[in-house]
């Protein structure tokens, strides 16, 4: 069965048509979830949240753009909303804490370490994310979708509603940030 | 090596980390979990009520009734309103008692 008679299936309510878009997909969701919260309990929530919108709005995929790019939109969309409401949370826990209650947990969160990268750049990657963390959503988006997806420009530049150019200006903008972000990190921390 | 070529050498392994990392797999048995939290889930109900209102068909229905019944108040207070400028100076007049507002008139009654 290829994609589109898959998503054919899928729009005619079809459950085994759902199970099999969900094991195909399930890696490049959760992927590109956990690269921009970095966060695995949070990925795992947020590529459940995707599929239930995917079965619920597969009507509404009239094949326009490729699927990939469509799930792409949906999981980056998702992810960058978690991430609202997780500030958000973080903001009311620090008032909570002026008062007395105890939030140290959701302020400083724990190191992120990605379990698909290589062991001897576990320490080195997660300075990386950590880094990332303070970039603006468009060049973290851009960046993460080409070097942990591996996607193209091309690719990127649809899902992102961009141009190549624009894509290819992220990326560059992205790299010189993280190079500036993790010198200084690296100055503090280097004896 | 000084501590500046150091700092440069761990940059460089910090942006190429990614290199040759592999795609991270969510925890086992996705679908079941997600079968069971569908099951459990059932749509909200204020959220079937604001999807059926923010339907497009539904919403330009409802602006539409709301400019009917709009018109139709206007129209039915204008058709009861026979009355003429002459009117409508006499009822003020008679209702805020302003036919001896001068002071000229109040001293000048006549006997």
């Amino acid at each position: 069965m290829n994609q589109q008679e898959l998503i054919v299936q899928l729009q005619q309510g079809d459950a085994q048509a759902f199970k099999k878009l969900v094991d195909e997909w399930q890696d490049m969701v959760y992927n590109t979830a956990l690269g921009i919260v970095q966060n695995a309990d949070d990925a795992d929530d947020i590529t459940q949240d995707v599929f239930i919108q995917v079965y619920q709005s597969v009507s509404s995929f009239k094949g326009e753009s490729k699927f990939s790019t469509w799930l792409y939109r949906i999981v980056i969309t998702k992810s960058l909303d978690h991430l609202k409401k997780k500030k958000r949370k973080k903001r009311f826990g620090f008032m909570q804490s002026l008062f007395g209650n105890n939030s140290d947990e959701e302020i400083h969160p724990e190191e992120f370490n990605h379990p698909g990268v290589l062991m001897e750049n576990k320490e080195s990657a997660a300075a990386l994310f950590k880094a990332l963390q303070q970039l603006p959503d468009k060049q973290r988006i851009a960046f993460t979708l080409h070097r942990l997806e591996a996607q193209r420009h091309q690719d990127i530049a649809a899902v992102m509603e961009l141009s190549v150019t624009a894509v290819e200006s992220l990326i560059a903008r992205a790299k010189g940030n993280l190079r500036q972000i993790l010198k200084d990190y690296y100055e503090k921390n280097v004896a | 090596m000084n501590k500046n070529e150091q700092i440069n050498k761990l940059v460089d392994e910090a942006l190429s980390s990614l290199d040759g990392a592999e795609r991270a797999t969510p925890k086992p048995y996705l679908f079941t979990r997600l079968n069971a939290r569908m099951q459990n889930e059932p749509e909200n109900s204020w959220d079937a009520v604001l999807k059926f209102i923010s339907r497009p068909a539904i919403a330009l229905a409802g602006l539409c009734l709301v400019i009917t019944i709009n018109a139709m108040v206007v129209s039915s207070n204008y058709s009861g309103q026979t009355t003429t400028a002459a009117d409508e100076q006499y009822v003020s007049a008679d209702e805020y008692n302003t036919s001896v507002a001068v002071l000229s008139d109040i001293e000048n009654i006549e006997p």
